[in-house]
């Protein structure tokens, strides 16, 4: 079991952390605090990952977290409405940091992360082809003819040969079906294809914008662009 | 045109000013070089002609800065002169002059014998009066571009103002609907999406004009909320030719196209619908065009969206744009051609 602390000061939103972490079955929640010095109480052998609101009156969510001896910190997810923390929650070694108000998928993927971080993921043998189902009738879809997948509502849209198919599926239960050496998470609604990436530019936030060989044109978000920077490394 | 006076010359550059005058009193005594007194007279007249600009310029601005008019100028300008060039010849008269001359020379001579130095100075005033009316035009003509610029400004961003309120309050009645409609995975994330939307426009730039990019990531993030609302009905293909990524675009030119294609092309139908947006170019211009299935959309129901891209691209680039809507081939179209700019200054800024 991964246990977890929620740490914001004001209860409509720690409830609506506790209620996301409920479903999970993998998951016991073992603190909540509402403020930095609690959170700065917090230690590993006690509480494996912190969920921290990093806007708090006295004691913020960084500087709790920068009062707790480094290797006594537990994993930290940070909570944040602006998004002007990156470089400090990089030196505090946060596993990701999750804008409010809170995206379903965005949350599930952070636990994702924790769990990869924990050694607890189980990645299963990367998937050959997709079983795509129109009515009654089962189409195969090959993994190498994809170029990108794209989120769509409960689904996910396969772009292959032109085409697009539809598959019950989050993208975050399809990415650790694909090979992460070849196909990348760029966005919270899309994985591409690494070999597919024509164009990648800078946007001053610090997000991007990808160009795929056949025109298509995406948005890369901060939270996957050193992942995505890595594997086209490796593509040259 | 009222000038503004304020606007005046250094007395330095006053003084360079003066010097093409005195070229032309120089090329004048080219003919009495062969007379060695004559020539005396004549570097006596550049010399004092030198002195004299330098109280007779302050004294022209002093005049021009009180506001004087052009009449009063000359009834003062024109007795200062006259005075200083009777000085100039009782001085001649007396040190340079020889004994003949000096028997020779009487009142006619020393009140009306001015030549070589009246006129140099009225030409002085002249050229003085011309410079400094000709700064003032400037300034008024900079201060009036300000002006219209600053108007344009307001406009424009009036303009993009009249975009967000609607679609705001369109989107909070929509997860009000779901709140009560008790879906609640669908609400949150509606509200998720409202979120970046709003995060990606609060980081605006300063200016009236970004990326392409930028405008991709802007009109996604919008669409992320209309993909919510329609679900699997909603396709969106976005479209770039290699190396337009960093052209520039009015901000939010986008916006109101898609959501008129979403309202008129989508959202009426039951089946599933492709908004195509491409961005394509030639490094002379931009082509941006929108399209959605539909073809029964009237120009009419594009209304203010169309509207206020129109009159923003107006703004922009008067006489420099072109912007056809109508259906094509099957589909409804809005197509726009726009000056080709690359944005280097913004990606020099995100390094």
């Amino acid at each position: 079991m991964i246990r977890v602390a929620v740490v914001d000061d004001e209860p409509l939103a720690r409830s609506g952390v506790l209620a996301r972490l409920r479903v999970e079955p993998d998951v016991t929640v073992v603190g909540e605090c509402s403020d930095g010095h609690g959170l700065a109480a917090l230690r590993r052998d006690r509480v494996d990952v912190a969920i921290v609101d990093v806007q708090m009156p006295g004691l913020n969510g960084l500087d709790g977290l920068a009062a707790i001896p480094r290797d006594e910190r537990p994993l930290a997810v940070l909570l944040t409405a602006h998004d002007s923390f990156a470089i400090r929650a990089f030196e505090l070694e946060a596993v990701d940091y999750l804008l409010k108000p809170i995206d379903d998928e965005r949350f599930a993927e952070a636990l994702e992360r924790v769990r990869r971080k924990l050694g607890h993921e189980v990645r299963p043998v990367p998937a050959e082809r997709f079983a795509i189902r129109i009515g009654a009738r089962l189409s195969f879809v090959e993994v190498n003819a994809v170029t990108w997948i794209e989120a769509d509502g409960d689904y996910a849209a396969l772009h292959a040969d032109g085409q697009r198919h539809l598959l019950r599926e989050s993208l975050q239960e399809l990415s650790r079906k694909l090979d992460p050496a070849r196909f990348l998470r760029v966005h919270r609604s899309a994985i591409v294809r690494v070999d597919q990436i024509a164009e990648m530019l800078p946007r001053p936030n610090r997000d991007a914008v990808l160009r795929l060989r056949d025109g298509t044109t995406l948005r890369a978000s901060r939270t996957y662009i050193d992942a995505l920077m890595a594997a086209l490394n490796r593509v040259a | 045109m009222r000038v503004d006076r304020s606007v005046t010359l250094s007395p330095a550059m006053a003084w360079v000013a003066g010097l093409p005058i005195l070229g032309c009193m120089m090329v004048m005594s080219l003919p009495a070089l062969a007379d060695e007194r004559v020539l005396a007279f004549r570097l006596f007249y550049a010399v004092a002609y030198l002195f004299w600009i330098v109280p007779l310029g302050w004294l022209q601005r002093w005049l021009w800065r009180r506001g004087a008019g052009w009449w009063a100028m000359a009834g003062v300008l024109l007795p200062v002169t006259y005075a200083m060039s009777v000085g100039n010849a009782l001085l001649a008269l007396t040190f340079i002059a020889s004994e003949k001359m000096r028997a020779q020379a009487g009142v006619a001579w020393i009140f009306g014998g001015l030549d070589g130095c009246w006129l140099a100075l009225i030409a002085f005033c002249g050229f003085q009066a011309i410079v400094l009316h000709r700064a003032a035009l400037a300034l008024e003509g900079e201060r009036l571009h300000q002006a219209a610029q600053a108007a344009r400004d307001a406009e424009l961003r009036a303009l993009r103002y009249q975009l967000q309120p609607h679609f705001l309050f369109n989107t909070l009645n929509a997860i009000s609907a779901l709140v009560h409609d008790d879906r609640p995975r669908d609400a949150t994330r509606m509200i998720a999406r409202l979120g970046d939307f709003l995060r990606t426009t609060l980081e605006e730039t300063p200016g009236h004009e970004h990326t392409v990019a930028d405008e991709i990531a802007l009109t996604a993030a919008y669409l992320d909320i209309e993909k919510a609302r329609l679900g699997e009905r909603l396709h969106i293909e976005t479209y770039t030719a290699p190396g337009t990524l960093e052209a520039r675009v009015p901000y939010l030119l986008l916006q109101p196209l898609v959501e008129n294609a979403v309202r008129h092309g989508i959202a009426p139908r039951t089946v599933p619908g492709t908004i195509a947006i491409r961005f394509e170019g030639d490094g002379h211009e931009l082509r941006v065009s929108v399209a959605n299935d539909a073809t029964d959309v009237t120009e009419g129901a594009m209304g203010v969206g169309l509207a206020n891209v129109r009159a923003r691209l107006e703004a922009l680039y008067p006489d420099n744009h072109h912007i056809v809507v109508g259906p094509e081939s099957g589909r409804w179209r809005v197509r726009i051609t726009l000056p080709w700019v690359v944005a280097t200054t913004l990606t020099e800024a995100a390094a």
